[in-house]
């Protein structure tokens, strides 16, 4: 049985990665779009979700079978090196070591290759832009998948993880069919921040509960621990951000 | 195609390879104090507690430092 602690994590934790993942994609699907028409950007990135699916049914079965503590495990560990890889560039990019992800740069990026792509090839099927488009939706499904499966399984919470998910992508989808313009305004890195602290204080929970430890509190530990990976962050970031000089 | 999507996905876990050594390392010497009786849980838990944010914070500081060195061939 589930607190509420629990569905809460885990379904904002599903909603906020899988709307970075989805704002990701959609920008390479505009791109494709825009640039070679709708009719090779839609084919691939329909093909990869058929792809994602197939996945999914292969995959699915297989979690129910495996051992909890085993699951918690393996999860636990993928959870602690996905989630603090993601704090770590988010702490980076805020300290101006690594510059920030900007919609708009990768879609002018995008939408450049793919017209000097077309030069070179004037007629025929455009096999090109078809498998662009079903690469990023394949890369950026498979982490929706991933994640979905991470903070889902150990709690046997998929369905609200999947929820999560399947409603920011829906939400991207709609915003992005309806304003035809990469999502650039969304404050990726904040929510970047908020996934990699989500998602490490659920990779160590569960680490832990895999190794018998009994955490204080139950499941409120994850709360806890979200707040211990963001002081560290927002300390490592105060403390290494460039000071702005002062004025003359 | 395959090959550069079979390497995004190692790179989806694995971007600094001394975050990933750590995080690695404290879960073997958590596993190895809880599973071989060595200590109660409760201390494999504080390590992993403590072990974490510490990788985490060693591999920021060592990506600043790196960056902010001095070009030493000028």
């Amino acid at each position: 049985m589930s607190n509420l602690t629990t569905i809460i994590s885990v379904a904002a934790a599903s909603f906020a990665a899988s709307f970075v993942e989805a704002v990701e994609a959609l920008t390479i699907v505009l791109a494709i779009g825009l640039t070679r028409g709708w009719r090779p950007a839609l084919t691939g990135a329909a093909a990869a979700l058929a792809a994602l699916a197939l996945i999914v049914a292969a995959l699915g079965p297989l979690v129910g079978r495996v051992p909890i503590r085993a699951l918690q495990g393996v999860v636990g560990v993928l959870l602690l090196l996905f989630g603090l890889r993601w704090l770590r560039k988010a702490i980076l990019r805020s300290i101006g070591i690594v510059a920030l992800h900007d919609e708009d740069a990768a879609f002018a990026r995008e939408t450049r290759e793919l017209s000097e792509a077309a030069r070179r090839q004037a007629t025929g099927v455009d096999w090109i832009a078809a498998a662009a488009a079903f690469k990023a939706v394949l890369l950026e499904g498979i982490e929706v998948v991933f994640i979905v499966i991470a903070v889902g399984a150990a709690r046997g919470l998929v369905w609200l993880a999947s929820g999560g998910a399947l409603a920011a992508c829906a939400a991207v989808a709609a915003i992005g069919a309806a304003i035809h313009r990469p999502l650039a305004s969304v404050p990726e890195n904040a929510l970047k921040f908020v996934v990699g602290v989500m998602l490490s204080a659920f990779g160590l929970f569960w680490t832990g509960e895999s190794l018998g430890v009994e955490w204080p509190g139950g499941d409120a530990a994850i709360l806890a621990f979200a707040a211990m990976f963001l002081v560290v962050a927002a300390a490592l970031v105060a403390l290494l951000k460039p000071k702005a000089p002062a004025p003359a | 195609m395959i090959g550069e999507i079979v390497k995004q996905l190692i790179g989806l876990i694995v971007d600094d390879e001394f975050l990933a050594a750590g995080v690695l390392a404290a879960v073997a010497v958590a596993g190895a104090l809880a599973f071989l009786g060595i200590s109660p849980t409760w201390l494999a838990g504080l390590m992993l507690t403590l072990a974490l944010p510490a990788a985490l914070a060693f591999s920021v500081l060592r990506s600043v430092w790196r960056a902010r060195r001095p070009n030493r061939r000028g």
